[in-house]
């Protein structure tokens, strides 16, 4: 009953929520309880989350405990050697079996009745095994924590309760290719450099989702700061001069998006001036997180077409729709060269005014070990936390969710008519669909498509 | 146990050596640039504050970890909140005082530093002492009607030197595993 009166409250507004002519959307999406409840169903279920990275996990019996919208899953090794994501929740009287965060253990056993699981999920038996305390209605088989479904991508964790869906791979569509380029670039691949860093912010979801969609505007004003000390480039005190690399190449795909910035600017940027082929700066000046000792590695695993864009433009922040924020940028290092930052986000809804933005950090495996600790505190001084570019962001979003409160202010509009439109450059892979110039708001105009399609699928 | 999770080593009591006595000459100077540190940051004398780090800090706020007691010295992470050394606090200060545009704290939030329980230990360095304090913080942003708080151990070294004491280390060891304000745009 209730799924249906549900259904028809989300034909109603979905029209009303989002003007699909105007490109706009109503300020109320950041604040109906109504409609939050719908995104924990039609998004957090039916969207492949990231929430995770194998290297976390690395001997059979490890976990952590990770949140898939508001529910919490238990990502672990398992014996098979694979990694199993099972919701934290025992099904006999719903106690949470993992209460720690991260740790070791070849049985989960619930503190509660003492029923046993493995880590795959799997049901082990309950105490007393001859008194067969879970009865005999069900099978053990039956009695598993409840699995979802799993794809490991360059490492990453992937899971989704959405068994029947799309797989990973028609998921990410053709920014797959774009992605590749981050997270499948080197032999041994990415690892996470620590446990993350968990905060909560007053906002809704959405308003980090979205953005994370290749917001590129916000950076000359929110971000003034970070230009203002230097840490972006440019010469002149006129805006758009004080910051070069908003201009690019945007990219999206199923909501998914991602944005390049051309590598002569960058290159301009750290070291001046110079007349190089794309090739030659590709050597001197490799993407964010390949140090040159793994240049090698970069030309083994990608293809032409990919080393082609790498060394164009490669790709440097974005997002993966719905809920995570990609930033693989050059950043300064310790020691005073330009090294990287290779920082992922996730935005677990926590309610529609909260979210928890979790911040991984990353290094190739193949990095040297002083670079990598140099990296990471990189990654601190500018992203997560303490970053001094995404601290401003977090003071954002609750002011727009605040907003969102007031029954004028939630009949205000989010807009998106800066359009660019799509305009490949001749030399530039047909793949997803590709906007060049001052970025503008087509790939998070196309974030909110995607939103929109999956909230108003057929369930 | 996963690669990634830093141990901490906590002195047991009965391991401790060295205790400077509460309330000698030593522990009250301590005790006295705690508090003014505290004192100028809360009132935002940033640059001042700047002035007690000594060169060759470091300046970390490790995440915290929920474990399973058996596991309580692995609590702490190698990622962190803070990750810095005297170069990169120097960063962070010239952005909030020289630039129009450091918005995370623009209007400013109030914030009030509260330190106790200080203990101070002497070190195999003459002049310089291991201190570890209790921070409780209280901030609050535009007209929000309640505070963000924040509880932390802070474990520093402090250096005397010709100009008074220096900030040569900090852990901040904070109580929370998912922090409940949005950022760190301010010093611990």
């Amino acid at each position: 009953m209730r799924i249906d009166a549900r259904q028809d409250y989300l034909k109603e507004a979905m029209s009303q929520f989002i003007d699909l002519e105007n490109r706009e959307v109503s300020v109320a999406a950041l604040h109906d309880e109504q409609l939050y409840e719908l995104e924990l169903e039609r998004i957090f279920t039916k969207a492949w989350l990231m929430i995770g990275h194998e290297t976390e996990i690395p001997k059979v019996g490890d976990y952590v405990v990770r949140l898939m919208g508001e529910d919490q899953v238990i990502v672990a090794r398992a014996a098979d050697g694979q990694v199993h994501v099972s919701l934290n929740v025992c099904p006999h009287r719903a106690m949470h079996v993992c209460l720690a965060d991260s740790g070791n253990a070849r049985v989960h056993k619930c503190i509660y009745h003492g029923w046993a699981f493995r880590p795959d999920g799997s049901f082990i038996g309950a105490p007393i095994e001859k008194e067969q305390m879970h009865g005999n209605i069900k099978s053990k088989a039956q009695l598993g924590l409840k699995k979802a479904r799993v794809q490991l991508y360059g490492g990453l964790v992937f899971a989704t309760w959405n068994h029947d869906g799309p797989s990973l791979d028609d998921w990410l569509g053709d920014m797959k290719f774009y992605y590749d380029m981050l997270f499948c670039r080197t032999d041994k691949g990415l690892e996470v450099l620590g446990p993350p860093q968990r905060l909560t912010i007053d906002a809704n979801w959405k308003t980090a989702g979205e953005q994370s969609a290749c917001d590129g505007f916000h950076t000359i004003t929110l971000h003034g700061s970070v230009i203002d000390i230097g840490a972006m480039g440019g010469e002149s005190d006129t805006e758009h001069e004080s910051a070069p690399a908003m201009y690019g190449i945007n990219l999206s795909g199923n909501g998914h998006s991602l944005r390049c910035i051309a590598a002569d600017t960058s290159w301009a940027l750290a070291h001046g001036k110079g007349e190089l082929t794309p090739e030659e700066r590709l050597e001197a000046f490799p993407p964010p997180g390949i140090t040159p000792e793994l240049l090698p590695e970069l030309r083994r695993n990608m293809s032409p077409e990919q080393l082609h864009v790498l060394a164009k433009a490669p790709p440097v922040v974005g997002g993966m729709f719905p809920n995570m924020n990609i930033l693989f940028i050059y950043s300064p290092l310790r020691d005073g060269t330009l090294g990287s930052a290779l920082v992922l986000h996730s935005i677990m809804p926590k309610g529609p005014h909260h979210f928890e933005w979790t911040t991984y950090y990353f290094a190739e495996k193949g990095t040297p070990e002083a670079v990598k600790v140099m990296m990471r505190a990189s990654a601190t001084l500018g992203t997560g936390t303490s970053g001094i570019i995404e601290q401003d962001d977090s003071d954002t979003w609750p002011h727009m969710t605040e907003s969102a409160k007031g029954v004028i202010g939630r009949t205000e509009t989010l807009k998106y008519q800066a359009i660019l439109g799509e305009n490949r450059p001749a030399d530039w892979p047909n793949k997803a669909k590709v906007y060049e110039g001052f970025g503008k708001d087509d790939a998070q105009w196309e974030w909110w498509l995607a939103y929109h399609k999956l909230m108003t699928a057929d369930a | 146990m996963s690669v990634t999770i830093a141990t901490i080593n906590y002195t047991r009591e009965d391991q401790r050596r060295g205790e400077v006595p509460y309330g000698s000459p030593v522990y009250n100077s301590i005790m006295g640039f705690l508090i003014r540190e505290a004192r100028l940051l809360d009132h935002r004398d940033i640059k001042a504050w700047g002035e007690l780090l000594a060169e060759d800090l470091q300046y970390k706020a490790p995440v915290r970890i929920t474990r399973r007691v058996q596991q309580f010295d692995q609590e702490f992470g190698t990622m962190g909140h803070f990750d810095d050394d005297y170069n990169s606090m120097m960063l962070r200060i010239t952005r909030l005082l020289t630039t129009a545009n450091a918005w995370s704290e623009d209007p400013a939030s109030r914030v009030r530093r509260f330190v106790s329980n200080v203990t101070v230990w002497e070190t195999e360095v003459p002049d310089e002492y291991e201190v570890s304090s209790y921070l409780f913080l209280t901030r609050n942003r535009a007209e929000a009607k309640d505070y963000k708080t924040l509880s932390a151990e802070r474990d520093d070294r402090l250096r005397m030197t010709k100009d008074g004491f220096k900030l040569a280390r900090r852990s901040i060891l904070i109580d929370q595993v998912v922090l409940g304000m949005p950022n760190f745009a301010i010093f611990l």
